[in-house]
């Protein structure tokens, strides 16, 4: 199970985008966003696909890792890809130019240009969001969420520091969960109920039957953890320093300034095509 | 013990985890182990040492990813399609660490009778097996209709262990059960295992990071370092090497520190093979002592350089 999602794991390279300010990433990554919903069409999104592949080599982890984050995503994708199709703004519009008909289906051109697009937006989403979480720890990234957010918050509340800690231990808790819904997997295809084996219904009802430990595993884990963090004079608003400062650098701001120009660069084009 | 045929055999084996993709990370290499048939085999080594993947491959729960793993009639390869494994899986019972946490059923008893009956055993068999397991785990047959969740640390241990038993496995695998156990029930434990080994003629092979608590009991050391199997050999053989157990990240055992003290003091005992209980040890010194010549009261003081150790 683990094996598949690669999604939100930090893989080390050293390169210079993991050691970018995590605020300047997450301001880069709602740049790119940005770009990608406001993009009209396949001259914007050209430049859009260049610029991201760079940016990914400069990540020195290979394009072929950005790949496998899409693949737990394909069938939301396809599905995405079928709904434009057959029913997205391009699909029925032009009903003129089909390309090809049977009974009440049109498909045309435009239609099938107009799904690709989607579906091509959508897989940069995801690999540029997966960029960020390959170069970024999950505390880092939290970090710096609240970094961005306390700016934000009224004066002396406390709120940014509460949501980052409530981030950090959701971040924290996923794997373990998921190892555990593993672990216990494994003990029951000890005990002879192998999960790969198993017909979908059967599938269902074991899963079903993970649902009472691993929730009782998760309760015994938030409490020991809070009682952890009490007894190690965690407090909510107590005066605190940070382990690691973030620093913002001229790095951060030439990263950031690349992706305004990116945004600023995808609009003109969709004003002036 | 060298007739008995073989139920186990690695050759060569190598496994990664996540092999092919960014986050693999090797745990075994080169790894070739051998166990017979009705031994008790200890397999001692650090955390992370590649000691519960060893197991699973003998399970099937992972194929190796180099070599190949014999179990009873199988024969595990890399890259083969998953073969259907129950059953081997019947025969081998693989119970992991902290197994309470993977009781899931809402009754002890529907929790013991998982195993029998996904391996295909009638109902009523089923049953009784289940509370057959109970009483070999010495745990009270009342516990079965009770909530796993509402037992005690120690009562859930042993049903999480029962629930391997019950499907009367031929070769059982412990994955450190006698961790967070206390000390009688640890030793209860462990003579469980040697009664399930000697009676009844079954496989164990137990993983702890305590070998002091299996030393009298082992037929057989497996000690794993950094993903190799750096040692395999009798209790005596690990004796013999004490020295490289540090080294290995296994504390050396209490009676094995207590006998190398005894015969560098006394040169006559070191021909001997060491013995496996406190009680032989004060005969093997007394009869040594008193060879000698020198006064007795040997038992005494072995006890307190060992209290002293």
């Amino acid at each position: 199970m683990r094996d598949k999602l690669i999604l939100g794991r930090m893989i080390p390279t050293g390169s210079r985008v993991h050691e970018l300010d995590p605020r300047a990433k997450i301001t880069a990554m709602l740049l790119f966003a940005a770009a990608l919903i406001l993009s009209g069409g396949w001259a914007e999104l050209a430049v859009l696909a260049v610029f991201s592949v760079i940016v990914l080599t400069a990540t020195k982890i290979p394009l072929r890792t950005y790949l496998r984050a899409l693949r737990p995503l394909r069938w939301l994708m396809l599905f995405v890809f079928l709904f434009q199709l057959f029913a997205g703004a391009g699909a029925g519009a032009a009903a003129d130019s089909a390309a090809w008909t049977l009974g009440p289906v049109t498909l045309t051109a435009a239609g099938l240009s107009g799904a690709l697009l989607a579906v091509s937006r959508m897989a940069l989403l995801i690999v540029f969001t997966a960029m960020l979480t390959f170069t970024t720890t999950p505390s880092m990234l939290s970090r710096g969420i609240e970094g961005m957010i306390k700016p934000l918050s009224r004066k002396g509340s406390t709120g940014a520091e509460r949501f980052s800690l409530m981030m950090r231990l959701a971040l924290r808790f996923i794997p373990a969960l998921l190892e555990e819904s593993q672990t216990i997997l494994k003990a029951q295809a000890a005990r002879g109920a192998d999960y790969e084996e198993m017909k979908i219904k059967e599938k269902a009802r074991l899963l079903m039957s993970l649902l009472v430990p691993v929730t009782v595993g998760a309760f015994r884990r938030a409490e020991e953890l809070t009682t952890s963090l009490e007894a190690r004079g965690y407090r909510i608003g107590a005066p605190r320093t940070s382990y690691r400062r973030l620093s913002w650098s001229g790095a951060d701001t030439f990263f950031t300034l690349l992706f305004v120009l990116l945004l600023a660069g995808t609009l003109t084009m969709r004003l002036m095509l | 013990m060298s007739e008995r045929e073989t139920v186990i055999e690695l050759k060569n084996v190598d496994y990664t985890y996540q092999a092919g993709s960014p986050f693999a990370a090797a745990a075994l290499h080169d790894v070739n182990i051998r166990v017979r048939r009705g031994t008790l085999v200890g397999i001692a080594g650090g955390t992370g040492s590649g000691k519960s993947t060893l197991l699973q491959l003998v399970n099937g729960l992972l194929l190796p990813t180099g070599g190949s793993v014999s179990v009873l009639d199988h024969v595990l390869t890399p890259g083969m399609k998953k073969p259907r494994l129950n059953s081997l899986r019947r025969r081998v019972g693989l119970s992991f660490q902290f197994p309470e946490q993977h009781l899931f059923e809402d009754t002890v008893e529907k929790d013991l009778m998982f195993g029998p009956l996904n391996f295909g055993m009638p109902r009523e068999e089923a049953q009784n097996r289940a509370a057959e397991a109970l009483r070999a785990m010495r745990l009270d047959e009342a516990l079965l209709k009770r909530h796993p969740l509402t037992l005690s640390g120690g009562q859930m241990r042993k049903a999480a262990i029962a629930s391997v038993l019950a499907a009367g496995p031929e070769i059982v695998m412990l994955d450190e059960p006698t961790a967070t156990l206390d000390s009688a029930a640890r030793r209860e434990l462990i003579s469980l295992l040697e009664r399930l080994c000697r009676e009844e003629g079954r496989t164990i092979l137990m993983v702890t990071h305590r070998v002091e608590e299996l030393l009298h009991a082992a037929d057989e050391w497996i000690v794993m370092h950094e993903g190799r199997a750096v040692f395999q050999g009798g209790p005596d053989e690990l004796a013999g090497r004490a020295g490289e157990l540090g080294g290995w990240g296994v504390a050396v055992p209490e009676q094995l520190r207590c006998w190398r003290e005894w015969t560098s003091r006394l040169p006559q005992l070191s021909s001997l093979p060491m013995p496996r209980t406190a009680e032989e040890m004060a005969g093997a010194i007394e009869r040594a002592v008193r060879g000698a010549g020198g006064s007795g009261g040997g038992p005494e003081r072995e006890e307190n350089l060992c209290a002293t150790n």
